[in-house]
């Protein structure tokens, strides 16, 4: 009730209040390509931020490639110098290192793959 | 196409991130973004820049919009938000370029509506503060309700009202306002 009554005193207008709905009254601005120019703004923000985690995986890859390989060498030269005992038929069941690389790069494709297929 | 009520664009601009939907919001309201923006700032140009920013945050804060006010409020709240930061900015702008001698350039930069170009309008304006000025041209030229502004201007809904009065004042003594001519 108290608010249907404020809305009421609200559109009681005065004489001054219509001399300045017509004083500020302007015509509409045409579009003119406005709009269009926004969304093209947000497409290009929109593929930027998708592209932002891909580009960092791609570009980590990049730069933990030579590290990681080193290691997963590292890893795999002690392996292979433990007494036979220990890691039985250790030859046969350990991948290459460059099946762990390529492997690896697939995972990271892939994930790219995926993430533009959910965008 | 056949678009819906506006909150059902936003639903769908934030759901699927559909930019045609926010363009056919962008196509319904930009007229009133930019003409509260021109009356505010004096400045076409600018204020057209001030628009494309506004409609670029509105675009990133789109999912902050609940629905329960009008979504043109909504905007015109952000609307006035990128106006007075790019103000404040600005501000400081000049202030360097005074620190490294730059006057002219400086004092060029807060002058805003072209000598030639002053209209009736312009001169109401004109005796209004910043404040009167963004909630007289909401309720005049956008025909925005006081609870509106005051979402748009976290004011509270009585002190919109003092200020259109305050505002109304100051144009009914600083002009003859019965006898204009309007036209």
């Amino acid at each position: 009730m108290i608010s249907k009554i404020i809305n009421m005193a609200e559109r009681m207008k005065d004489e001054q209040d219509r001399l300045l709905e017509s004083m500020f009254e302007s015509a509409p601005i045409a579009d003119n390509g406005f709009s269009d120019q926004i969304v093209r703004r947000v497409r290009r923000k929109l593929w930027l931020r998708r592209l932002t985690l891909p580009v960092a995986v791609v570009i980590g890859l990049l730069i933990a490639f030579r590290p990681m390989a080193a290691l997963v060498t590292g890893v795999y030269e002690l392996l292979l110098s433990m007494p036979g005992d220990l890691v039985p038929s250790l030859e046969g069941s350990l991948p290459s290192l460059q099946l762990i690389v390529t492997g690896a790069l697939v995972l990271g494709v892939a994930m790219f793959s995926l993430s533009m297929l959910e965008d | 196409m056949a678009w819906g009520e506006d909150h059902e664009l936003v639903a769908r601009a934030v759901s699927v991130q559909d930019t045609r939907a926010f363009g056919e919001l962008i196509r319904r309201h930009q007229s009133h973004v930019r003409n509260f923006l021109r009356k505010l700032s004096g400045d076409t140009s600018a204020a057209d820049d001030l628009a494309q920013d506004c409609f670029m945050r509105a675009w990133d804060k789109l999912h902050t919009y609940s629905g329960s006010g009008s979504f043109i409020g909504w905007l015109l709240k952000i609307a006035y938000t990128t106006f007075l930061q790019s103000k404040r900015k600005s501000k400081r702008y000049a202030e360097i370029l005074e620190q490294v001698g730059h006057v002219s350039e400086a004092e060029s930069r807060t002058y805003a509506v072209q000598a030639d170009e002053v209209t009736d309008l312009d001169k109401f304006l004109a005796v209004l503060s910043e404040e009167e000025r963004a909630i007289m041209v909401m309720s005049y030229a956008c025909g925005l309700s006081h609870r509106e502004i005051s979402e748009a201007t976290s004011m509270p809904v009585g002190s919109v009202k003092s200020v259109i009065f305050r505002g109304k004042e100051k144009i009914r003594t600083n002009f003859d306002i019965k006898d204009h001519q309007h036209g």
